[in-house]
Formats: C-alpha cells, structure tokens, sequence
C-alpha cells in the first residue's frame, strides 16, 4: 500500500488525517513543521505528501517549491491542505493555487473523509 | 436745557443773581447763587462736581473774580466757568480766558445773551463728556482686542492640530507650536518671512501658492497628505478671503496621521491574528468531527450522530464568521482593490453562475444570466469582484423558496457596467431595507430563521464595490423579491 507523509503543524489535524488514510489502508508518516516535513519527504521517500500551507517554521509553498524543483522528489504527489481565507472567494483559491504553486491539487481544511481520499486516489493513480 | 443742569451764580449785585436765577430758572435749569466769591468758592469746594456752570462776576467785593478761579481750577479744572464782566473791556475778559474761563459775557446782557452763553458752555461740556466716553470706549475695546488675541494664541498653543496662517504674498505671518513640530520647523524668527524660507515640503508650498493664485479664485481649498520625515501629515489649505471676494492670505490646518495609521495597522494586525488564531483549532474541531461521523471512529447511534451533526453546522458557522471578519480586515488595510486589471464583468458574472447552477437546482430555483449587447471592460480586483457577485447571487438563491427564480443581468449603461440581481424570493422588509449593508446587520424573521449567515457578507460587498468607484443600491417589496443593482465605471483611457 502506498506509503502518505501528512505534514502539519497542528497535531491534532495530522491524527485526524491518519485515521481516515489509515482507515483506507495506508501507510502512514508525520511531521509537524516545513522544516521536519521537508527532511521526512527527501529521507522517506513517499508515495504522497499531505501538506499544510501556513506552519511557522517554514510554509507549505516553500516546502512545495523545494521539493517541486529537486529532480529527485519533483515526481511525489503534492497535496496542499489550505484554510479557506475567505468564503467570499472561495473561487479565487481555485485560480490562485494553480498559478501560484506547483502543487498538484489542493484541498479546504477542515475537509470531509470522503473527499480528502477521492483527492489522494486520484493522485496517486496519475 | 436739562433741569438736570446746576449753575452756581456768584455776584455781589442781586440784580444780577436774581436776573440770572429767573432766566436760566426757566430753562429747567437749578441755578443756586452766592453774593461773594468765598461762599461760591465755599460751594464749589464743598461739592466739586456739583456744578456744570459757574457764572464769575470778576469785580467783587473781598475775594476777586480771578482769584475765585484760580481756586476753582485747583478744585475742579474741568468745570466751566462763564465771566460776568462788568467792564466790557477785552483786556480783562482775555485775561480771564487766559487763566481759564471757558467764555465771557459782558454786562449788561439780554437774556437771550445770558441764555445763548450758558447754552454754548454746556454743549462745549457735553462734546467734553462724549469725547471721554469714547476714549473710554476705545480703551476698552482695545483691551477686549488684547484679550481676544491672547484668547487665539492659547488656543492656537493648546490645539493638537497644527495651524499655519500666511497673508496674500505668502509670508507667514501665524504658527503654533504644533504646525512648527509636524513641519519641523524652528519657532524662533519665522514670522514675516516667506513660507518658503519657513517650510521645506513642496507639496505644501505648491498648495499655499496655488490658492493665492488669482486665477484659482474659485478654488475653496487644498487637502493633501504630506510625507515628512517619518510622519504622514493631512493638509488642508484654504484662502481667506475678505467680504468682496479678495484673496487676503491662506489658513492651512495640519492634522498628524501617522499615530491613527499606526493605530489602524495594529488593529488589522490584531484581527488578522487573532481571526488565524481562532481559525485552526475550529478546523480542527470539525476535522476530528468529520471523522467521527464518518463512521471511522466506530458506530454512532442516532443521536450521537444528530448531536454531532449540530456541534459541526455551529462550527462551520464560526468559521464563516471568523472568515469574514478577516476580509474585512483586509478590506480596512485597503487590499479590496489590490490587483487592478481590466475585466470584462460579464464573464466574472458568468463564471460565478455557473459555480451557483448546481445549488440552485439543489433548491429548485432557476438561475438565468442575460448579457445585454457588448459589455466595455472595467479595472477591477478580479477575485474581489467575483467575491461580490458570489455574494450577491448565493443570497438570492438562499432566500428564494423552491420554484422561484434568479436572474441576473449585465449591460452598459453610460460610463457604467449595471449588474443587477434579481431574486423571487421573500423580500427584505421596508424598515430594515436602509441598514442591510451596515456591518453585522441581518434581517431577523420567521422566514429567515433556518438561513444561516454572519451578516458581514453584503458589508463587505460594498466595501469592495466602492473601493471600485462603484455604487450598489437595493430595492425590494416583502413577498415579491429583491433586486440588487452594481453600477462600477467603465475604464476610460
């Protein structure tokens, strides 16, 4: 089963993620910082990454645009777990992560099972 | 004459002392008499200022005519004396002017002599009277100037608010100490020079010349933000003008903005940090309450799974609200116009309804979209505009029941692109209709009970639509529907 990296820093958001990928069979890792998440993707090696965008340390954009730009990781899957910042434009999220990150889907924190495993299957059978 | 009016006669003859008492007696004067010059000199000393009038035979028995005077004018300098000279000669009335008569008579005299005499002496006193009144008057006012220009200055001294006066050729002529701070400028010596040898900023220079310019008469007044040093100062500038129109010099009131920038920076930073703050551990809470009903956490009975359901609608809505909140926070750090681009209105409404088709027929509400003729390009913040009409078509299609409809509508009118909404749905009652774009306001009813929203959404619509230049109005009529009308400038090159 492929092996996921969830890296947040909010712990508690990484246990709820586990238990709905563990739930689905995967194997799964964490890391509860840019700086932590990004060692544990180039020493783990994943399948896919599950990946916060705003940690203290260092945030998801960068960790994604440092991977993205290392030949060696550039192929692992990203997936940017973001906070909606507004409702209002909910829609600029769609157009503004595209352009602006290289991530390869994203998804709305506080997400529903259902729809973070569709995102990950998608992901990972690319 | 006034009976007001004493004349002391004194005259050793009582032809005359009766002759004048009867005269002057019936012109409403009160005459009292003395028959030798120590009893008038005795009257005059026992009361001063008894006495308008002295009528002085110079000739008398005993103490003389002069020599009365001459005492008189120890007593009373300003009491007028009128000579009774028996002798007729110019020699002995001059010599009596010269010590200080103010008129003579020569006897014999008619009483319209007697009474033209007494009558002249009196209006001489009360010119005298008048003219001490008005210096009187005069030194007053100019002590209630002094105390007026001292009133100013301390106001001047005490006012937070910087004031800086120039007169027509641009001499400033009027500092406080708070003007000399925010233009840092020295107080010492800068009056009467130039207000370019006084302050350094152009802007404010350009400003003060420009109103004194004849051909800007009819500019009222300048407002202008400078930049000095680390400060930001507000400017306005205006002409003084006098009754006709003319230009007399200029006022410049200066207001420092850099503490309430500061102040407005800080609260943003504070609402956006705090908004964050709040944000992830709700996320959180719904994270970990997803996944409990989800089933993934073990079996839920029915009522755990309603009560759950409950605890994840609230948490959802203080996220919205949490989200809001930070928009306008956005909004009041001035970033609702951030991205300037031009836009075509039409499509940014297209796209909005097409991410609203599934919702509305979710509800059972048509959703129709009409682009009346060409459509000229706005400049506009994209993502903001479309946040707008997200906004305004979502709550069309919240507050239409099943089998209403929405339409929306985008044409050229003018200089302008008119978006208009419209819904079927319950209407916004008449009262409420002025306050509907004021921060937190919702329409609390029957019909609207099971509608959740925070009440910022349509604050932050017009925020962003005047930050456009733009205009939103709203009509509406309970039971009818609502139609919302966005009006934003066309770009113009």
């Amino acid at each position: 089963m492929a092996k996921i990296l969830i890296v947040d820093d909010d712990p508690d958001l990484v246990e709820a993620v586990s238990i709905i990928l563990e739930s689905k069979g995967y194997e799964v890792s964490a890391a509860y910082g840019g700086i932590e998440g990004l060692e544990k993707a180039k020493t783990e090696n994943p399948d896919l990454i599950v990946l916060d965008v705003m940690m203290p340390d260092k945030d998801g954009y960068v960790v994604c645009k440092e991977l993205k730009e290392d030949p060696k990781y550039q192929s692992i899957p990203i997936l940017l777990l973001t906070a909606v910042v507004s409702k209002i434009s909910t829609t600029r999220y769609t157009q503004q992560m595209g352009m602006e990150t290289e991530a390869d889907d994203y998804v709305d924190k506080p997400v529903e099972p259902e729809e973070l495993v569709r995102r990950i299957e998608t992901l990972l059978s690319k | 004459m006034n009976e007001e009016i004493k004349i002391l006669v004194i005259d050793d003859e009582a032809v005359m002392r009766d002759g004048c008492q009867r005269i002057l007696t019936k012109e409403g004067c009160e005459v009292v008499t003395a028959d030798n010059g120590e009893a008038g000199l005795a009257a005059i000393q026992e009361n001063p200022q008894g006495f308008e009038v002295v009528l002085l035979d110079l000739k008398m028995p005993g103490m003389s005519g002069m020599e009365v005077m001459e005492a008189v004018k120890c007593v009373n300098p300003s009491l007028l004396i009128v000579v009774i000279t028996g002798y007729a000669t110019v020699d002995s009335a001059v010599e009596a002017m010269k010590k200080g008569a103010y008129d003579f008579i020569p006897k014999p005299f008619t009483p319209d002599q007697l009474r033209l005499v007494v009558s002249r002496a009196l209006e001489k006193k009360k010119l005298e009277l008048e003219a001490q009144r008005l210096k009187a008057e005069a030194a007053r006012s100019l002590r209630d100037v002094a105390t007026e220009k001292s009133k100013v200055r301390t106001i001047m001294h005490c006012m937070a608010d910087g004031v800086l006066v120039t007169d027509r050729e641009g001499r400033v002529v009027l500092t406080n100490p708070a003007a000399s701070r925010m233009l840092e400028i020295g107080t010492n010596a800068i009056l009467e020079s130039p207000l370019e040898e006084v302050a350094k900023d152009t802007k404010l220079i350009e400003a003060v010349r420009g109103v004194l310019e004849p051909e800007n008469s009819d500019v009222s007044s300048i407002s202008q933000e400078l930049q000095i040093g680390n400060s930001l100062i507000r400017a306005h500038t205006a002409a003084v003008k006098s009754e006709e129109g003319e230009t007399l010099g200029t006022v410049t009131v200066l207001e420092d903005m850099t503490y309430l920038l500061e102040l407005d920076r800080m609260k943003g930073d504070f609402v956006a940090m705090v908004s964050h703050e709040l944000r992830s551990p709700i996320s959180a809470i719904e994270q970990n309450i997803n996944l409990i009903l989800q089933g993934l956490t073990g079996e839920l009975s029915d009522k755990q799974r309603h009560l759950l359901s409950r605890a994840k609608e609230r948490s959802r809505g203080l996220l919205e609200l949490i989200n809001d909140l930070l928009e306008i926070s956005k909004i009041d750090a001035g970033m609702a116009m951030q991205r300037k681009e031009p836009l075509q209105v039409e499509e940014v409404v297209k796209g909005v309804v097409e991410l609203m088709e599934e919702e509305a027929r979710a509800k059972g509400v048509a959703l129709r979209i009409t682009i009346n003729g060409p459509i000229k390009p706005v400049l506009g913040d994209r993502d903001n505009l479309e946040g707008v009409f997200n906004n305004l078509v979502n709550n069309a299609i919240k507050y239409t029941p099943a089998d209403g409809e929405v339409r929306v509508e985008v044409e050229t009118d003018g200089d302008y692109i008119k978006t208009v909404v419209v819904d079927t749905g319950i209407g916004i009652p008449k009262g409420d209709l002025p306050r509907i774009f004021d921060k937190f306001y919702r329409v609390k009813s029957e019909k609207t009970r099971g509608i959740v929203g925070t009440g910022l959404g349509l604050s932050i619509v017009k925020s962003i639509v005047e930050a456009h230049l733009g205009s939103i109005s709203v009509e509406s009529e309970e039971g009818k529907g609502t139609t919302f009308t966005v009006v934003l400038p066309r770009l113009t090159r």
